[in-house]
């Protein structure tokens, strides 16, 4: 079977700085792919392309197996931001009844949708709030209220779990098993190791490469260590250089 | 194209507008205040009458004639003192002017012509402008009664092809003021607006939904076009009804030229908010776009009145073919047939900014 995502030796520069390079992946159905690394290794970058929000500078980014940027994957992806990127000043149910109308969700469908996935992130009760009365943590839930909307083949989240308290945490994971088990596939960025077990497979990515790539235990095999932190530290060069990015 | 989409876009901003009550105070209320401050301006009484000092240095009949003749005029506050009093009533600025009328002042038929010094303030030129025109005004006509009681056997009878003999300075500048303000709010809000999408992330959301970015003008357009008829309805309605302001013309076509500004004005403000981060930075374009086309217009001044490269840079200035289109519309009654080369030139314009604006949302915009 096709992958999902495939990207070809993508490379994307920002003034002066080498963002990513040489990036190749190829993401399957079914499955949650995890995308590791300290702040500014690339992942925001790497996730924005797939999304379609930016365009690669060399190589190509492959979804469905259309080029990205393509309008015809539009409706099927779904893309959660780092911030909410939400309207502050509109209610819940209007944000996600304008979204879901962007996406095409039918009209007649809009209403059962929209209280199907507040009920997911439990907000039932916040629908008709105006987003600036949220919390961090409910801004997020919102978020990913947005992007599970119009039911999309591919989910891409970026940072999806920060602010989010241990069980809020546990939920979202238990929602993103079902929704790989129902065939989607998922990409999750994470700086947080010990989300990245949760993961079916793995990219390490360091100053815009890509380190290593494959499941957490084959991840451990390479390295001969245990714990996915020890494996990843091993594999990047300069542990102090590391810290300092901010790894955890 | 989805009509639906753009529709969806279009309700998002008046849901977003609908509950900010301070921006639709402005929208509404400001326009409204100015036309009502400047009608109070215009036709309020109590203009200031500039003080003249007079100083009558011999008992002539035709000075004294003369004096009455001013104190007549109702724009002067006419004194007379002595030399002395009179250049210090100057130097303390409680007069504007002083008038020294000659001892033997008199019509003499074929005499030596006869000085009448004024020595003016000078330190104000509206002051200045004041006395020298009311002294121009009376100081002839006067000196024609004193010849002949009858006055002059000539008198000139005015009629007016537009306008009347009501017509004021309001009348002239009501229609302008429309136009300015919806150019003014449609691209602050545009501007704004646009920039929060940057700043919040949601635009990154837009880009890669299924709208295009021509679905994304369209949007725009659409929803603040909508404010900007709201607007230019009350503040019409506001001029015509409760100013009673001339108004002769189509107002079909003014809500056309105030369309075709609005369209502009929207994508002047998405065009530029990609060059702010913030929102002061926006505020900052202010003096930029919308004062100096506040100023060469022909709002305030005419057009043909300023040195000719301003004029040429002001034909350049979208606005002022929206003012001279919006003053004949309303002040002569003017069709397409006169005003159909600002018909071209506002949609040139609104058509370039389209194509500016959606320039800037390319994919990899955000």
């Amino acid at each position: 079977m096709d992958p999902i995502v495939e990207t070809e030796r993508v490379g994307k520069r920002f003034g002066a700085v080498q963002a990513l390079d040489e990036v190749t992946l190829a993401i399957p159905r079914g499955v949650i792919f995890g995308l590791l690394g300290p702040s500014g290794s690339g992942k925001t970058t790497l996730i924005r392309l797939i999304a379609g929000a930016l365009r690669p500078d060399a190589g190509q980014v492959c979804v469905f197996g259309r080029p990205q940027p393509s309008r015809a994957n539009a409706a099927r992806i779904g893309y959660m931001t780092q911030s909410a990127a939400l309207y502050p000043d509109l209610s819940l149910r209007e944000n996600l009844a304008f979204f879901g109308t962007l996406y095409g969700v039918p009209e007649r469908h809009l209403r059962a949708r929209i209280e199907a996935v507040v009920a997911e992130v439990e907000l039932a009760d916040r629908l008709d709030s105006p987003l600036h009365t949220f919390s961090g943590g409910m801004r997020q839930r919102a978020s990913l209220a947005c992007a599970l909307l119009h039911e999309p083949d591919l989910l891409i989240l970026d940072e999806p779990t920060v602010g989010l308290d241990p069980v809020l945490r546990r939920t979202f994971w238990e929602r993103f098993r079902q929704l790989a088990a129902a065939g989607k596939a998922l990409i999750v960025s994470s700086h947080v190791m010990d989300e990245a077990d949760r993961c079916d497979l793995l990219a390490f990515l360091r100053d815009g490469r890509v380190l290593a790539t494959g499941s957490p235990a084959a991840l451990r095999d390479l390295t001969g260590h245990a714990n996915l932190e020890d494996a990843f530290l091993s594999l990047a060069t300069g542990v102090g250089s590391l810290l300092e990015g901010g790894i955890r | 194209m989805s009509l639906r989409r753009i529709r969806a876009l279009a309700a998002r901003i008046i849901h977003q507008f609908r509950r900010d009550r301070r921006t639709l105070f402005l929208l509404v209320v400001v326009p409204v205040l100015i036309l009502s401050l400047l009608a109070w301006i215009y036709r309020g009484d109590g203009a200031r009458a500039v003080s003249l000092a007079v100083v009558n240095q011999g008992q002539s009949p035709l000075a004294a004639q003369l004096v009455s003749g001013l104190r007549q005029d109702p724009t002067l506050d006419v004194q007379e003192l002595d030399a002395a009093a009179a250049a210090r009533a100057l130097d303390r600025r409680e007069a504007d002017a002083v008038l020294s009328l000659p001892a033997d002042l008199a019509i003499r038929p074929g005499g030596p012509p006869q000085e009448i010094q004024v020595t003016l303030e000078g330190s104000d030129p509206s002051a200045t402008g004041a006395v020298l025109g009311a002294l121009n005004r009376t100081l002839p006509a006067t000196l024609v009664r004193a010849v002949d009681p009858a006055g002059l056997p000539i008198q000139i009878t005015p009629s007016f092809l537009h306008g009347g003999p009501q017509f004021d300075r309001l009348d002239y500048l009501a229609p302008v003021v429309i136009g300015f303000f919806v150019f003014f709010f449609v691209f602050l809000l545009t501007s704004v607006s646009f920039l929060r999408e940057r700043i919040e992330g949601s635009i990154e959301r837009l880009i890669v939904s299924p709208l295009s970015r021509g679905e994304i003008v369209l949007g725009y357009m659409l929803g603040f076009t909508l404010f900007a008829a709201l607007q230019a309805t009350v503040t019409i309605l506001f001029a015509v009804y409760v100013l009673r302001i001339h108004y002769v013309g189509n107002l079909g076509l003014v809500f056309l030229f105030t369309l075709l500004l609005t369209l502009g004005a929207v994508n002047l403000g998405i065009f530029l908010s990609t060059f702010a981060r913030t929102e002061l930075q926006v505020v900052q374009f202010i003096p930029i776009v919308i004062v100096p086309q506040g100023l060469l217009s022909g709002i305030l001044w005419p057009i043909a009145s300023l040195p000719v490269p301003l004029q040429w840079l002001a034909h350049l200035l979208p606005l002022t073919y929206a003012a001279e289109a919006l003053r004949g519309v309303m002040i002569r009654g003017d069709g397409l047939s006169t005003l159909w080369v600002n018909l071209v030139v506002l949609s040139g314009f609104a058509a370039l900014m389209v194509v500016l604006g959606t320039a800037t949302l390319r994919r990899e915009a955000a």
